[in-house]
């Protein structure tokens, strides 16, 4: 195994001990670590249920992170923001703001000063009080006309907000913005993809390609203070399955992202998919590892990426350090200098159809644990489906932002792995993952949800050792906080959020 | 409303198809919950086919040749899919407006179209952005053309099928895919011979420390459980302690896939699709 007390020395730039669960990865480092040890490998088989606490109307699914601050804990579903309080799951308010727009999913608020912060199927930010819930502004991020929507929150980031967008419809463009939290007032945009004429836009064809846009910024990023950069994924370029009418690697689509917090100026980048032609956007998480690389001490920026890869960087540089493979796929001839795949042209969608296999991750996020080294992922392994180029060949010629069509043939095997970040190395692998969040802790613990159970593994050995099954897995990610001497454990199922703790503590 | 064609777009949008099948389970769930209000276009889903129908014909003579037939533009007219004024029109006003009096500054006539005619116009407009909004992109329609599909060679897919595929261990040309071109659309029969949709259930021998063995169909396999029907009674085990084999009646296809070329693919086509 890795030597955990050289990886934990740098750790405490980015990873501070707190008891609460302040924002939505617990701090802004990606890495959902939580300094919490009441709750360990030896106990965790006497967690029993705390609270739980089902909406009394407005909730579909839960696919929110809560967040925990000063006792409160929110959550959300689309248009729905509620607070309750995090010991006893009691409601205190509830705040429903209809809107139209795509409404797949809602990933949670960001509190600051008092307020509390979310983003809207219509694709506003709105800013509640924290203590009523009363609203006190919404400002439009983008036009939902378009098939702009918000389904995460602000990452708070200093004195601004940071702003990501969604959108897989028509031909939106992806961007951060800086928001005033007191105002709503825009301070500096970043947009996925370059005006013509503009750096990145060499690597398309042609002004036209370039107004499909892409790139929408659907996960949250992370941020380094000491360095003030911002780290984000970008999403995919369009037309999603059709390359042809965009030759060239499609800057900064499928990219990871460093931006100057102040400005919103690039300071570098590197790209996961260049011109991507199957949906492999790199919006998963940026994870901030302080350690070892290779001897040196390194601060650095890790995924494990959409399209099946894992990615190690210097995340002051953002030169390459480590790229491998977590599962197998068809479509890369190997990697760039670089260190970035290439494309195989031959299998791009084509008319006829093109086999294609995959495998990788998504939106549901990852944990790192600095004890151990291992970058935890549930992943998808081995996805096999026909990707047909219809160019004009379906709805009466009516060419679509999809550009093609995909029919699925075989659906993979999810499995969630312990990546060693050292060497992307699969440390253990337990099958039958979900797409759900993942939680580590100074416990020794791992939370996610597999199978039909939410459960709990010794990080360092994969192995179960509490698990429950309420009626499915987990539609979440896992959080942690400790309140009045009870660290809690909570997890959404469906349309009811779960809070668990031992007994003896509360 | 009625068209709530959201919960299958919204179950296959973001992950790659692999997710689908058991992400779906967790979507139906909620799909009536959010069917209502998911559109972000200012005007409702599903315009009449027949007045879309008019209105094409319609566009295709009076607008297409600057704005192109799908609305995608030219050199001489603007795309409208992406123009915020098409888009934010929801009861038609700010078209018919730009249509009577047409943008003279920017080279656009007048059209004068009766009230009827330019109703169908832009419920033909509608329906294009709409198609092309598409969330997803699911599979190819049953009419997907034939021309497109058939670029192999049927003689090298019949080598394929009776030599390094294997196929001929478990089928017949003349058996069981015995005019099987006339049974599906072409596009569904390429997806459906590399993959079958199962109709045997997996069955699984499970082998307990006592050296009973409980053979049946497998309900569910899991990191933790393991459940067999055996003579009609469902039996579940710890799946830690018991010894699983599994029988997939489609384990032949999945083994298969990683052997193909797309040539194998289209040739194998081809061979099937002389099986009318």
């Amino acid at each position: 195994m890795t030597k955990p007390t050289i990886v934990l020395l740098a750790a405490a730039a980015v990873l501070q001990a707190q008891s609460e669960w302040p924002s939505l990865n617990g701090d802004l480092s990606g890495r959902r670590y939580s300094t919490l040890k009441q709750i360990t490998v030896q106990n965790a088989a006497q967690l029993a249920p705390a609270w739980q606490f089902k909406p009394a109307s407005g909730a579909s699914v839960i696919k929110g992170t809560p967040v925990v601050v000063d006792g409160v804990l929110y959550f959300t579903v689309p248009d729905h923001v509620w607070a309750v309080n995090a010991a006893t799951g009691k409601e205190m308010w509830h705040f429903n703001r209809p809107s139209r727009g795509d409404r797949i999913a809602n990933r949670g608020v960001a509190v600051y000063k008092g307020k509390v912060y979310f983003g809207t199927p219509d694709a506003h930010l709105v800013c509640l009080r924290a203590d009523t819930g009363q609203q006190l502004w919404a400002v439009p991020m983008a036009d939902v006309h378009f098939g702009y929507y918000m389904s995460n929150p602000p990452m708070v980031v200093g004195d601004k907000l940071i702003v990501g967008i969604s959108g897989d419809a028509g031909d939106v463009t992806g961007f951060l913005k800086a928001v005033d939290p007191d105002t709503g007032k825009v301070l500096w945009t970043w947009t996925s993809v370059p005006k013509w004429g503009e750096p990145g836009s060499e690597t398309w064809p042609s002004q036209e390609a370039l107004l499909h846009g892409g790139g929408t910024t659907w996960v949250q990023g992370s941020y380094d203070p000491a360095l003030n950069l911002i780290y984000w994924g970008t999403g995919n370029p369009h037309p999603v399955l059709n390359g042809r009418d965009r030759v060239g690697s499609n800057l900064y689509t499928c990219s990871i992202v460093a931006l100057n917090a102040d400005t919103g100026k690039l300071v570098w980048y590197f790209q996961p998919s260049p011109h991507d032609t199957t949906d492999r956007d790199a919006t998963e998480s940026v994870v901030l590892i302080d350690g070892i690389f290779r001897g040196q001490p390194r601060k650095m920026l890790a995924q494990a990426s959409r399209n099946g890869y894992f990615f190690l960087l210097d995340r002051k540089t953002g030169e390459h350090l480590l790229t491998t493979s977590f599962g197998p796929q068809n479509w890369s001839l190997g990697l760039n200098k670089r260190g970035e795949p290439i494309p195989d042209a031959k299998k791009d969608p084509s008319p006829a159809g093109t086999l294609l296999q995959g495998s990788g991750t998504n939106w549901w996020v990852p944990s790192f644990s600095p004890a151990t080294g291992l970058l935890y992922v549930n992943a998808n392994i081995g996805v096999w489906s026909l990707t047909y180029l219809t160019n004009g060949a379906v709805q009466g010629g009516l060419d679509d932002h999809q550009g093609g069509r995909e029919s699925a043939l075989s659906p993979g095997d999810p499995a969630l792995l312990a990546l060693d970040y050292q060497t992307g190395e699969v440390r253990w692998k337990v099958g039958y993952g979900n797409p759900a969040g993942i939680l580590t802790t100074a416990g020794g613990l791992l939370f996610t949800s597999n199978s039909n159970y939410l459960v709990a593994l010794d990080q360092t050995t994969g192995k179960t050792v509490w698990k429950t099954n309420v009626g499915g897995p987990a539609s979440n990610a896992p959080i942690t906080y400790e309140l009045a001497g009870c660290q809690y454990v909570v997890m959404a199922v469906r349309d009811t959020l779960y809070a668990f703790a031992l007994p003896e503590s509360r | 409303m009625g068209g709530v064609t959201v919960p299958t777009t919204v179950a296959e949008r973001h992950y790659y198809s692999g997710m689908k099948i058991r992400l779906l389970v967790l979507v139906c769930v909620a799909a009536p919950l959010f069917a209502q209000g998911n559109r972000w276009w200012a005007w409702p889903a599903d315009p009449d086919p027949q007045a879309v129908e008019r209105g094409r014909v319609q566009f295709v003579t009076s607008c297409g040749g600057c704005h192109a037939d799908n609305l995608t533009g030219t050199a001489k007219g603007p795309n409208l899919i992406r123009t915020s004024r098409v888009r934010k029109d929801a009861d038609g006003s700010a078209i018919t407006a730009v249509v009577h009096a047409g943008i003279p500054a920017k080279g656009m006539p007048s059209f004068q179209l009766g009230d009827g005619e330019l109703k169908d116009v832009i419920a033909y407009m509608r329906w294009a952005v709409q198609k092309y909004d598409r969330v997803s992109p699911g599979a190819p329609p049953d009419d997907y053309p034939i021309e497109r599909l058939l670029v192999g060679n049927a003689a090298a897919g019949k080598a394929f099928f009776n030599g390094k595929g294997n196929c001929a261990v478990c089928h017949s040309v003349t058996g069981d895919l015995a005019g099987i071109a006339k049974k599906y659309p072409p596009v569904f029969l390429q997806a459906r011979f590399l993959m079958p949709r199962a109709t045997k259930p997996r069955t699984a021998t499970v082998s307990l420390r006592s050296g009973e063995k409980v053979s049946g169909e497998l309900k569910v396999l899991n990191t933790y459980d393991v459940t067999v029907v055996d003579g009609g009674k469902p039996r579940t085990f710890a799946a830690d302690e018991v010894q699983v084999e599994v029988k997939d009646p489609l384990a032949a296809h999945k083994a298969l896939l990683p052997k193909y070329s797309d040539d194998d693919v289209h040739n194998m086509f081809a061979y099937l699709w002389t099986l009318q």
